[in-house]
């Protein structure tokens, strides 16, 4: 299949995505507005904690409102682009229509990918976005170009390596059929990383930081806004996030060799 | 349509048989039972912060130890008097099962709230690994349960959750007329997390809207309880506080009878 068929391919999957979301007008309003109440949501418990200190741990209430704004956008993103279309995998698993999915003549993976975006949780990740912005701007120095770029690439990363991690978890689905549950767990595991991972101690911050990368997903992009992410750093968390998904990649075509469908 | 003395004893006497089915229910899915459990483990990252938070020095009367315990009573408290009969109420509207469900000669809320109960012992079988491991972490955290304070915490934790059933009817009933009532639910369940002491202690909050937030439902259902556990509400104080809940539980007991029954009307009248 040519470059540009799957091209048009993607693009009218992502017609029919947000078509689907305006359907209902009313409700698509509701929840836009909704996303910015949880944001208030997610910052309040921080805004307490910075009643009574100002810095906690090398992180003043700015530096950790960068933090909050990253979670909630990627919590957004999550909702939006990841989470929608593997739990429709494993719908289609369970009821065998994705015998249907694997018979289309374009990438399976990329298919289940892009099948079932939800765009109503857009607006969350653009009002994560603001909370960035917002706090960025309070922030001095102010971070130079160079700084956000280095964001902006670690946030794809981050982004990169959670479709890795649900991928996986789909991919297993083969096997065992219900693990949409495994998705609730995943969401709990994130929770984390609503603070800075430098806030944990021993273990948890070994875990949150190299285990499920919590850490890497949030904490990195707002050390690279505040200046303090060496280069290294920059260029192993995007080696990491290109080899987890390769590995994903690699683990859900074996699932797929070892798919028995549900006629068979 | 009073439910005479003989229904509520036909009910009283169904209640246990209905325990005995829900809990071989509830030992079927246990692993969900986990893997729900950790959707509320929250207070424990929260725990972990505010332990960080205090090691620079004390924030109120709280120092470590007394954040660890208060998270602790917190993640207990929240496992115990939790429920998600709002979700089954939606389901059972939403497909239509409520017709079968109420040709039975018993309220289908009895059913649910059975279902609710009989789930508690697996979350509390799951909740003794998981504080014994936070006792090892803080040794020192100060939980001064006295018998007398042991059985007031065991009835706040009971009408917690008996007022967190009233409160999920109402939601649940909601669903006669409305298309989105989860979205409504959710909108509660955030005002609850922020108002209820589940992300920080009530204490913490400037003073104006402590006040406030005091006598809100919000705190009978959790903050009470677990102030309760850790001691913070003691003697009267404490009977004071049960004497809120009991309050609150009437109050949204009645509105929750009250759209159940015009909901259940408005359901038949449709001829379902």
């Amino acid at each position: 299949m040519s470059a540009t068929a799957v091209l048009r391919a993607v693009v009218a999957e992502l017609r029919v995505a947000g078509m689907l979301a305006m359907r209902y007008r009313a409700s698509f309003l509701a929840e836009t507005v909704m996303s910015f109440g949880w944001v208030a949501w997610t910052v309040i418990p921080l805004l307490v904690v910075y009643e009574y200190r100002a810095d906690v741990q090398g992180w003043t209430r700015d530096q950790a409102l960068l933090v909050v704004g990253l979670f909630i956008t990627l919590e957004g993103l999550l909702g939006a682009l990841v989470e929608p279309n593997l739990r429709a995998v494993v719908e289609q698993v369970r009821d065998g229509t994705f015998d249907y999915t694997l018979l289309k003549p374009i990438d399976t993976q990329l298919l289940v990918s892009i099948h079932r975006i939800q765009p109503t949780e857009l607006p969350h990740a653009l009002s994560g976005l603001v909370v960035v912005g917002v706090a960025a701007s309070r922030l001095d120095p102010l971070p130079g170009l160079g700084d956000v770029a280095a964001a902006a690439l670690l946030l794809v990363a981050g982004l990169m390596l959670l479709h890795g991690l649900w991928t996986i978890v789909v991919a297993t689905s083969f096997w065992f059929v219900r693990v949409d549950n495994l998705s609730v767990l995943l969401r709990s595991l994130l929770d984390a990383g609503r603070w800075p991972v430098g806030y944990y101690r021993g273990i948890v911050r070994f875990v949150l930081t190299w285990i499920v990368p919590v850490g890497l997903i949030t904490t990195f992009p707002a050390m690279a806004l505040r200046g303090q992410l060496q280069p290294q750093l920059l260029l192993a968390t995007c080696g990491v996030s290109l080899g987890f998904s390769l590995l994903a990649r690699a683990v859900w075509r074996f699932a797929l060799r070892h798919y028995t469908s549900a006629s068979s | 349509m009073s439910a005479p003395l003989g229904t509520l004893r036909h009910a009283a006497a169904a209640f246990p048989d209905l325990l005995r089915v829900s809990w071989a229910d509830m030992v079927a899915y246990r692993a969900e039972i986990v893997i729900w459990f950790l959707t509320g483990t929250l207070p424990i990252i929260m725990m972990l912060v505010w332990d960080r938070v205090a090691e620079a020095g004390d924030i109120g009367r709280f120092d470590q130890p007394a954040f660890a315990a208060y998270f602790t009573a917190t993640l207990a408290c929240r496992q115990l008097t939790g429920s998600w009969v709002v979700w089954e109420i939606n389901q059972l509207i939403r497909t239509g099962s409520l017709s079968p469900a109420l040709l039975k000669p018993l309220n289908p809320l009895l059913f649910l709230s059975a279902e609710s109960l009989a789930e508690k012992p697996l979350r509390a079988a799951i909740l003794v690994p998981l504080v014994a491991l936070l006792f090892l972490w803080r040794p020192d955290m100060p939980l001064p349960l006295s018998p007398v304070q042991l059985s007031l915490a065991v009835v706040a934790i009971g009408l917690g959750w008996l007022l967190n059933v009233a409160i999920q009817v109402c939601f649940g009933c909601l669903a006669f007329r409305l298309e989105q009532t989860m979205g409504l639910y959710m909108v509660w369940f955030g005002l609850w997390a922020l108002l209820s002491g589940y992300l920080f202690p009530l204490e913490l909050m400037p003073p104006v809207a402590r006040a406030v937030v005091q006598v809100l439902p919000f705190r009978a259902t959790l903050g009470i309880p677990v102030e309760v556990l850790t001691g913070a509400l003691s003697g009267w104080d404490a009977v004071g506080g049960l004497g809120l809940q009991v309050a609150w539980v009437l109050a949204v007991g009645l509105l929750a009878r009250l759209l159940w029954r015009r909901g259940v009307r408005r359901y038949e009248a449709y001829g379902a």
